[in-house]
């Protein structure tokens, strides 16, 4: 399995100074006939705001009255309680429900149909149970994250090594050991996917959540400006979504690359030093 | 559900159901459906569930059958919704298939391009549903757009991966063989891309179909995702809950359709298909023979000559 965002593209190894120039020229290039065109007035200058706009409106969100990190803070909570709570119900679903055969067989149906169910959609049927606020948010967040830790759970564990399974049990180990011991790490890879889908939806789930019911958050602040049409602003908020799903994407690579270490030659190097330094210690 | 497609090839469901262990499994299934169904309308009939949070299944049946049937004013939304998701699906496919297209056939193209690709990844693609309602208005656009905008990443890369993964060694006998560029692109790239290509499709288009539901949560007069948001500001929860239902089956209508148009194009993944085509092949062979052509068979003319 090998992870690369956009495939073809060689990772770090071919970092160069003259290719990054070049990139940045291409990016200034753009920037430059956007200002242009929006200047001489080609473009509608309230729809499409100029970059220079753009950048002097960060100051205004960040720093002094610095309106954006409240709303960054909510979404934020929100993203990663929801995140958590999904994922770890997800997870202890599928495998309570893919140790029991029988279980699965009639439970199959359902998750089908809930599968087919677009999970944002529910928003507005969970704001009615909930009501507005925090709770609701968070539900559905959770909601969207639990869909595909669970079906790649249970995906993982159902294509279980039989005979290591067979070898294991006729040497007598319980079912919690052939649980942790073979079925988790053997599904590990995909549940590792999973979680970042997961991840990948949340921020998108919290958003949702926050455009049809809420008084905080990203979402809501992204609505208000473009409302009053402080276009500038709202593409700046959107630019700092932009940034919030880099590092919450690169994280969830790290974490990846630490917990199933043997799926790339990185982690498999750094885990092994870390192995070595330890035996070396004893 | 994998049972059915697993043993009901040609023979049909009669065979399936002939099995006892079958059909003593399809009856615990009607068991527990039925059971489960009847304590749910029970607790609700008791008030044990509050009608305002989960209504009875007899209500929600109730629900639909006014939607459906006795008003019919579903139908006009459901068309408004899938329409908007078929055609961002259809402006995003394209601009996706065709940029994937440019970053398989040249290096260059495709480093440039990736910066930008990434970023569009990482962004919430409905966080800029607000920036689109301003751009392009409360109607049907805004919709279309956002769809196209969130549909576009699953197809870029499906496309972008499946065309670099031909197998050097192919491409080295095409290349010596003197195929033409247009000729390993069409006959090599292309079709060995298809089973990607195919998958990017059919994620994409559920995701298209939320796009656009989204959209009309932020901002609609018409279109299934207002029709339920409506409902629930009424709190009558039983015709919400009956739209969800019509949008889980817009989701399995359209994912089929493309799961079907995948069968019929990608036939060589599919063994029943591949069986199916194999055989209409060799029998529209077989009816050129017996015409009266007495070529060989599988030798074209120009290798005649």
């Amino acid at each position: 399995m090998e992870h690369e965002t956009i495939p073809g593209i060689g990772k770090s190894g071919t970092f160069s100074w003259g290719r990054i120039a070049k990139h940045m020229a291409i990016l200034f290039v753009l920037l430059a006939v956007w200002e242009y065109v929006t200047a001489t007035g080609i473009a509608d200058e309230l729809m499409f705001p100029q970059p220079t706009e753009i950048v002097l409106s960060v100051w205004p969100l960040y720093g002094s009255p610095g309106i954006v990190w409240y709303h960054l803070w909510v979404t934020m909570a929100t993203v990663l309680a929801g995140f958590v709570v999904g994922t770890v119900l997800g997870i202890v679903l599928a495998a309570l429900v893919g140790m029991s055969e029988s279980t699965r067989r009639y439970l199959q149906p359902y998750i089908i149909i809930l599968e087919a169910t677009p999970r944002i959609a529910m928003g507005p049927l969970v704001l009615a149970w909930l009501g507005f606020g925090f709770g609701a948010k968070l539900a559905i967040v959770t909601l969207v994250c639990f869909f595909a830790p669970f079906v790649n759970t249970l995906t993982g564990i159902l294509s279980a090594n039989e005979p290591q399974i067979e070898l294991m049990k006729s040497m007598g180990a319980s079912k919690w050991q052939i649980l942790t011991k073979a079925m988790v790490p053997d599904a590990m890879p995909l549940i590792m996917a999973g979680i970042r889908l997961a991840m990948a939806s949340a921020l998108g789930g919290a958003l949702v959540a926050e455009f049809i019911s809420s008084n905080d958050g990203m979402g809501v602040l992204m609505q208000n400006l473009t409302a009053v049409l402080n276009m500038p602003a709202a593409f700046a908020t959107l630019l700092s979504l932009t940034i919030v799903g880099f590092i919450l994407y690169r994280l969830m690579e790290m974490i990846e690359g630490t917990v199933v270490f043997w799926q790339n030659d990185d982690g498999m190097r750094r885990a092994s030093r870390r192995r070595e330094k330890y035996w070396r210690s004893l | 559900m994998s049972e059915v497609t697993q043993t009901g090839g040609r023979s049909g469901i009669f065979g399936w159901m002939s099995n006892p262990v079958h059909l003593t499994r399809l009856a615990i299934h009607f068991g527990i459906f039925a059971s489960f169904m009847s304590v749910w309308e029970w607790a609700s009939r008791t008030g044990r569930l509050n009608d305002l949070i989960m209504p009875g299944p007899i209500a929600i049946a109730d629900a639909i059958w006014r939607l459906y049937f006795a008003t019919g004013e579903i139908y006009w939304h459901f068309f408004v919704t899938m329409f908007e998701a078929v055609a961002g699906f259809t402006i995003g496919g394209l601009i996706g298939l065709g940029l994937a297209i440019a970053a398989a056939l040249s290096m260059t193209f495709r480093r440039y391009i990736a910066p930008y690709a990434v970023a569009l990844n990482v962004t919430p693609g409905i966080a800029v549903t607000p920036i689109f309602i301003a751009w392009f208005g409360f109607g049907w656009n805004s919709k279309i757009a956002l769809a196209s905008l969130i549909v576009f990443f699953p197809i870029f890369v499906n496309t972008l991966s499946g065309l670099l993964r031909v197998d050097r060694d192919t491409m080295e006998l095409f290349r010596s063989l003197g195929a033409k560029k247009s000729q390993i692109f069409f006959k090599l790239m292309l079709p060995e891309a298809a089973p990607m290509i195919f998958a990017g499709f059919k994620v994409a288009i559920t995701t298209a179909l939320v796009g656009a539901i989204v959209a009309e949560f932020a901002s609609a007069t018409e279109g299934i995702g207002i029709l339920m948001q409506r409902y629930a500001h009424r709190l009558d929860i039983a015709a919400s809950i009956a739209v969800l239902f019509s949008m889980s089956l817009m989701g399995l209508i359209l994912y089929t359709l493309m799961e079907m148009t995948d069968r019929r194009l990608v036939f060589w993944q599919h063994a029943d298909r591949l069986d199916r085509v194999g055989h209409r092949r060799f029998k529209k062979l077989m009816r050129l023979r017996s015409r009266g052509t007495r070529k060989p068979l599988g030798v074209s003319r120009r290798a005649q000559d």
